[in-house]
């Protein structure tokens, strides 16, 4: 988890900094195909950008697709599971059979097609991810609430006339928070991989530099065929590092969850 | 009605009611997106035909018709498998997808049995021995591969595999020329690479559950029974704790099918492998949206079929949910 932590706190500053750590203009064309060299550590691509500084300015988008989309999906997800787990009946009924149907249509191919349908930009796939992504918050937000519900301060709360709504967001929810947030962190790993294949299948804004953009024109612009490696190996790194991270402190958090329920 | 019989009752209803929703949401996606639906629905190859040819097609396809009519033709044709016409590929959009998806399940089929065999035992040894350095290896390994693009991988496999060492062609699924023996040799030689890449994500799944499961189940009392009674540690592992353990994966395994085929989709088009991933891929650069569209519905109904047996085999072999 530490490790995670560190990672993640390179990947933000790289992001942060981006226009003191790039040496170039990730949009400014040059020569292209240059192999890695003194000037480009990491050579250029197809049109002369330098691919270091697009390496560098990508993990901008990357990060913030991840977190949007991420910050979407969990909203929709808490909501879910806290008003099933709390109200229970026709609710849960409901929402958890709604939930249940959604998590076995296969997500990617039904991306694809929506995304197919929009105009590629930035703010599609984030909605695309954050609206189909929620089911398994839903589902661990739902169990924490059926043990909340039934303890003495919710009962406490219930008995001073609280309406359901007060005690779900003021008494239910701040106890639901470590779920929510060890969640929230891992789910930004799996929307940043999303973002990244549909980028790759041509799905992407090509008005922004992502990690997954890159990828996409290294493999269509011969990049990949001619084995240029330092295209579309940097990406993939920065990628699988920065999900990487967020999957080890996503995991750390939900052990450390898991220990403080046992303890209690 | 037995518990069996009602469970089983519960994910038919569950099912149906997502293959209801899945045809309903491609009716509904091309109509309600903004742009002319004309296009939406039969590809932006439409746009270099001939005015004529356009406004015949209109009315083919009944597109002037009110939205009811047109929404119980489609689910007519969707009866007699018709999947609409691919203007892209001039071909029915089924005849297209019949013969892709084959090769597509080719790719799977071998990887999903190793990805489980694999995820298994690697999940078993980690979880019986949970902190100690096999445990950690294996662990961090499965981290890496989780973190990764599936795509990304297959480059890197072809960029050291096929490209450095050449011990594996590049990509396409036969060179061609060949009959018989040695054709399906040529074919096996292809798949070994894709295999391998689908192989490991999908052992990722697998043994990250195998190994919770193990770990959960070797603090169950009935282990320090086991081993009170003086069995040795081979023993409680494999005729007690596995036999406990293995009862999540088998759901875990069709849950993990649907992963597999999203996988499969990318690693395919890095392998040139021509499966449904590739046909996707060329039809997301062509905006062929019936194809889309027909390439949407076959692998949902693919994959809710493979979830919908793991039901019912997890109905049969659970104890608990067999009937008194």
């Amino acid at each position: 988890m530490l490790f995670g932590l560190l990672l993640l706190a390179v990947f933000l500053l790289l992001a942060v900094f981006a226009p003191f750590i790039a040496s170039y203009d990730p949009w400014e064309p040059g020569k292209s195909f240059l192999p890695p060299n003194k000037e480009h550590p990491l050579g250029t691509n197809d049109i002369g950008q330098d691919i270091f500084s697009e390496l560098v300015y990508s993990a901008r988008i990357s990060l913030s697709v991840g977190l949007f989309a991420s910050f979407i999906s969990v909203a929709i997800g808490t909501l879910v599971g806290l008003f099933s787990g709390y109200l229970r009946g026709m609710t849960e009924e409901t929402l958890m059979g709604l939930t249940d149907v959604i998590l076995i249509i296969p997500a990617m191919p039904l991306m694809i097609i929506l995304a197919a349908h929009t105009a590629p930009s930035i703010w599609n796939i984030i909605l695309v991810v954050g609206l189909l992504w929620w089911c398994s918050t839903a589902r661990v937000v739902r169990s924490r609430v059926l043990q909340l519900r039934e303890m003495p301060f919710v009962e406490a709360a219930r008995s001073l006339g609280a309406t359901d709504t007060y005690i779900i967001f003021r008494h239910i929810l701040p106890n639901t928070r470590q779920v929510i947030f060890a969640k929230f962190i891992l789910v930004v790993a799996g929307a940043m991989l999303t973002e990244a294949s549909l980028s790759f299948l041509g799905l992407g804004d090509p008005l922004q530099k992502s990690w997954g953009m890159m990828l996409s024109y290294a493999f269509s612009r011969g990049g990949f065929l001619n084995g240029y490696w330092w295209w579309y190996l940097p990406p993939g790194i920065c990628i699988s590092l920065a999900v990487l991270s967020f999957v080890l402190i996503g995991f750390g958090l939900e052990e450390q969850e898991r220990n403080d329920v046992n303890t209690i | 009605m037995t518990a069996r019989t009602s469970y089983l009752a519960r994910q038919i209803l569950r099912y149906s009611i997502t293959l209801f929703i899945i045809i309903t949401l491609v009716f509904l996606i091309p109509r309600m997106m903004p742009g002319d639906p004309f296009i939406s629905l039969l590809g932006e190859d439409v746009y270099y035909r001939s005015p004529e040819l356009v406004s015949a097609l209109k009315a083919e396809y009944g597109l002037d018709r009110p939205l009811p009519e047109q929404y119980i033709s489609y689910l007519y044709g969707l009866l007699k498998g018709d999947l609409g016409y691919s203007i892209h590929c001039s071909q029915p959009v089924w005849d297209v997808i019949t013969y892709k998806m084959k090769w597509t399940v080719v790719l799977l089929l071998p990887s999903a049995v190793l990805a489980a065999i694999l995820g298994i035992v690697l999940g078993s040894i980690s979880g019986w021995q949970r902190g100690q350095r096999t445990d950690t290896s294996i662990t961090t390994l499965f981290l890496f591969i989780y973190s990764m693009p599936h795509y990304w991988l297959a480059m890197f496999f072809v960029l050291i595999f096929a490209f450095y060492l050449g011990v594996f062609p590049l990509s396409g699924i036969t060179g061609g020329g060949l009959v018989g023996w040695r054709k399906l040799q040529d074919i096996l030689w292809h798949m070994a690479l894709p295999v391998t890449v689908l192989t490991l994500f999908g052992a990722t799944y697998n043994y990250f559950i195998m190994r919770g499961s193990v770990v959960q189940a070797s603090r169950e009392s009935y282990v320090l029974t086991a081993r009170a009674k003086g069995l040795s540690e081979r023993d409680v592992l494999f005729r007690h704790v596995l036999r406990n353990a293995m009862l999540p994966l088998v759901t875990v395994i069709a849950l993990d099918f649907g992963f597999m085929v999203s996988g499969a989709l990318l690693v395919e088009i890095v392998f040139s492998w021509g499966g449904m991933g590739t046909l996707v891929y060329d039809a997301v650069l062509a905006r062929d949206y019936p194809l889309l569209h027909g390439s949407f519905l076959v692998i949902a109904a693919f994959v809710l079929v493979s979830n919908f047996l793991a039901e019912v085999i997890y109905a049969v072999i659970d104890p608990r949910i067999k009937g008194r």
